[in-house]
């Protein structure tokens, strides 16, 4: 016991005492939270982080603390409200399963470069490493997936580790930092007075975020003379904000525009620039010209396997310029002629007046002819089918229109999200909140309300498959119990979608364990308090779209869809471009 | 010499000098010695980060040291691998880097480093036994005797891999109760010091 906290106790508190009272570990968590400028928390209580929720239970005004159902949940809500405001999510987890079953979300911000905070319970010190209960090692299960993290033993450290979490989660490449706070740490008091200062600077950690000016002089070069430049825009654009300078640039430049997955609405699919998407299930013209193009300029993208499929044979005619925030992603998948190492923002900023202004017409008219090729084959009759049941496609096609394409999607992992992708025409940026890089099925529910919460201004909309429905479907009860305002679309197809296409093209149709015998979704919804509605008829769909929009309420509306429906182009894994495949 | 990424580095993209092993690749087999040298700070569970890489990439580590550096709270992780592709090591060197609490990564091939290693060798000495000739280990081996009992000696012999189990063969024959060999220490043949690669230190030396 330090000698100050016994001098207060003995005397009668006052006004002026009360001021230096030293708080404990657990007040000075919160007090940091608060002075990071920290909102709202999504957690799930337990033993070992007991300190912090009865500490919390004080702060009820100043920190909006939703309690989910799993803590998954958790994760892929604070994931969601991360890419919406841009700030790191905040998880509030105990030790043990409370830590673990916050990994997949963790593993899934990391490689979608989501800025989050957990902040873990974990048992007293003198317990540490004896199989304590609940006890697990959480420094090590996380150590791969996380940007950073670190175990905080005693409440002295509470502040300085706080700051040190929020500035790495959220500054360069962003990421999920994990803070394991051991019992004792939340019960001590501080033995020093609590000051926070906000962390601006780690010292060996610079992500540089202004581009060298040689870097940018030779990537200008190589666009100047580049008679067909093509360029991808990835989740980077969107995480540095830098839609307006990416407008700039291209509309000067006139180079087509692609996006990846994750990319996606960084550029309104109105521009005349925006070609498409480009990927394993992206637009025709996008990927068959990464074969054609002299210059490919990627931006604040990584190359990943969905983008390129065989690396060794993807765009080898054309030289690279790879702008990009991460010096390890340079030359990972794809060797770049001319990187720059910079924040997107920064980059195509000062790149802006060392290009040419130019008019790529006719190279980019060269994409009209693959779209009209896809247009024909692919997407009219998606989108105007004759079939009896309803297509994927058709419903996301009709919402986008309902929306006028200003909705925030936020699609689950598997057909329903590579039609959410090819469908929605998004027109306002960040409005594809998806899990791009780990496909979590079940990320899509807690994150649609981890994005309501981010911005209650927005429509978010979440589509999501039976089979991923399932995997977090007891956030219904959050979403209800916060009264959170989330329109839910599930895409029933009684199929594991995505895994009964593979089957059928590459397996000779054994649909091994992908029929699923699902309950009753609409009853479920009213078990948990929330409205919906079955849509199994194409005369319907309309009408219904029209009630689930109208909800002020959340919603959740069933369409039951074509059981066997594939979604193409698809460039089957490991292969390249030339192996697209239209139907 | 691989440099990771930073503001400071003279060099990062082209590496500046021309690869030895350009094409290798295609050849396939032939594995070269990497000396990757990783100045951190000094926190717990470092070891665990940087390993954890090698680990994902499926390199094995062929000896590893860590010691305090000449500056305050700064360690120095000395890690041998072998492998046959420079651009993975050069990948290898720039994951390291990301690692928060790395402040620099120096991949290196055997000719641009002074590097040597140590090792002790407990050798029986029983009664009747064949007598060492010490002289001849200081004057051919370079070898010395550290310590001594009735039925043993401990020689230590410092050099490279080479020169050690050169060393070893000879003194086989005498029955080696003990061997046991450090990781790998080395520094870059360049006239800077660290404090030239990473300015922005305010760094405290010990002396």
């Amino acid at each position: 016991m330090n000698t100050t906290v016994s001098e207060l106790t003995a005397e009668e508190p006052q006004p002026a005492a009360k001021l230096i009272k030293p708080l404990t570990g657990a007040e000075a968590l919160m007090q940091a939270l608060v002075e990071e400028g920290v909102e709202t928390i999504f957690g799930y209580p337990g033993g070992a982080i007991m300190p912090v929720y009865d500490a919390l239970y004080d702060y009820q005004d100043r920190l909006n603390h939703i309690l989910v159902r799993h803590e998954q949940g958790a994760a892929h809500a604070a994931e969601g409200y991360a890419r919406i405001t841009g700030r790191a999510g905040v998880c509030l987890v105990t030790s043990g399963p409370g830590a673990t079953n916050l990994v997949t979300g963790i593993a899934d911000a990391q490689i979608d470069s989501t800025p989050m905070v957990c902040l873990i319970g974990q048992v007293g010190m003198k317990l540490l490493g004896t199989d304590a209960f609940q006890e697990t090692d959480v420094i090590g299960v996380t150590m791969p997936i996380t940007k950073w993290n670190y175990q905080i033993t005693s409440a002295d450290e509470i502040p300085e580790i706080v700051a040190k979490a929020f500035y790495l989660a959220q500054s360069g490449r962003p990421g999920p930092v994990v803070i394991d706070i051991t019992k004792n740490a939340q019960q001590e008091l501080m033995k020093k007075p609590f000051s926070y200062k906000k962390c601006e600077k780690v010292p060996s950690y610079r992500p540089r975020l202004v581009p060298k000016q040689e870097q940018l002089e030779k990537a200008a070069e190589l666009i100047n003379k580049a008679k067909k430049p093509y360029m991808l825009v990835g989740h980077g654009v969107l995480i540095s904000k830098a839609e307006q300078e990416l407008i700039a640039f291209v509309e000067k430049t006139g180079i087509p525009v692609a996006t990846t997955l994750l990319g996606q609405s960084a550029i309104s699919v109105d521009h005349p620039l925006y070609t498409g998407w480009l990927g394993m299930h992206g637009n025709y013209g996008p990927n068959v010209m990464t074969d054609q193009c002299d210059l490919l300029i990627g931006v604040g993208m990584r190359f990943d396997d969905r983008v390129t499929g065989n690396p060794e044979l993807f765009a080898r005619q054309a030289k690279v310029v790879h702008l990009e925030i991460d010096p390890a992603e340079i030359d990972k998948i794809i060797k770049a002629d001319a990187p720059v190492i910079g924040d997107a923002k920064e980059i195509l900023t000062r790149l802006l007046p060392l290009v040419n202004e130019n008019d790529h017409t006719a190279w980019r008219n060269e994409f009209r002819q693959y779209d009209d090729i896809e247009d024909e084959k692919v997407t009219l009759p998606a989108i105007a089918p004759t079939t009896e049941k309803i297509k994927m496609a058709e419903a996301i096609d009709l919402l986008s229109k309902k929306t006028r394409g200003e909705a925030v999607m936020v699609a689950d992992v598997g057909q329903h999200q590579m039609m959410t992708s090819a469908y929605y025409e998004f027109k306002k940026p960040h409005s594809l909140v998806t899990s791009g890089g780990l496909g979590t099925m079940g990320f899509a529910l807690p994150a649609a309300f981890g994005a309501k919460v981010g911005d209650p201004s927005r429509e978010v909309i979440a589509i999501i498959g039976d089979g991923c429905f399932q995997m977090t479907i007891q956030e219904l009860g959050t979403i209800a119990q916060n009264k959170l305002p989330v329109k839910i679309i599930i895409l029933n197809n009684n199929f594991l979608g995505m895994v009964r296409q593979w089957q059928q093209l590459f397996h000779n149709r054994r649909y091994s364990f992908v029929e699923l015998q699902n309950p009753d979704f609409i009853t479920i919804a009213k078990g948990f308090g929330i409205a919906g509605h079955t849509c199994a008829q194409r005369e319907d769909l309309s009408a219904s779209l029209d009630t689930l929009l109208a909800s002020d309420k959340p919603y959740l509306l069933e369409i039951i869809v074509e059981k066997e429906e594939n979604i193409f182009p698809m460039i089957p894994a490991g292969t390249s471009v030339a192996s697209i495949r239209l139907e | 010499m691989i440099l990771s990424q930073r503001t400071d580095s003279p060099c990062f993209y082209p590496l500046s000098e021309p690869s030895e092993f350009h094409g290798l690749k295609s050849v396939g087999t032939k594995m070269n010695t990497y000396t990757i040298c990783i100045f951190t700070e000094n926190t717990i569970g470092l070891l665990n980060r940087i390993t954890i890489i090698f680990t994902r990439r499926r390199i094995n580590i062929e000896s590893l040291t860590v010691s305090e550096t000449e500056r305050m709270g700064v360690s120095r992780f000395t890690i041998v691998i072998k492998h046959e592709s420079r651009e993975t090591v050069e990948k290898l060197v720039r994951q390291i880097r990301k690692i928060i609490e790395v402040m620099a990564v120096f991949g290196y091939l055997n000719d641009e480093i002074v590097s040597n290693e140590i090792a002790l060798f407990k050798i029986a000495t029983p009664l009747g036994s064949k007598p060492l000739d010490i002289e001849y280990i200081n004057k051919n081996f370079n070898a010395w005797v550290v310590y001594w009992q009735l039925d043993y000696v401990v020689i230590e012999k410092t050099g490279s891999e080479k020169e050690i189990f050169e060393f070893f063969s000879y003194i086989k024959p005498h029955g080696i109760l003990e061997f046991v060999r450090s990781g790998r220490v080395a520094v870059g043949k360049t006239e800077k010091g660290l404090v030239e690669y990473l300015p922005e230190y305010e760094w405290e030396y010990y002396l």
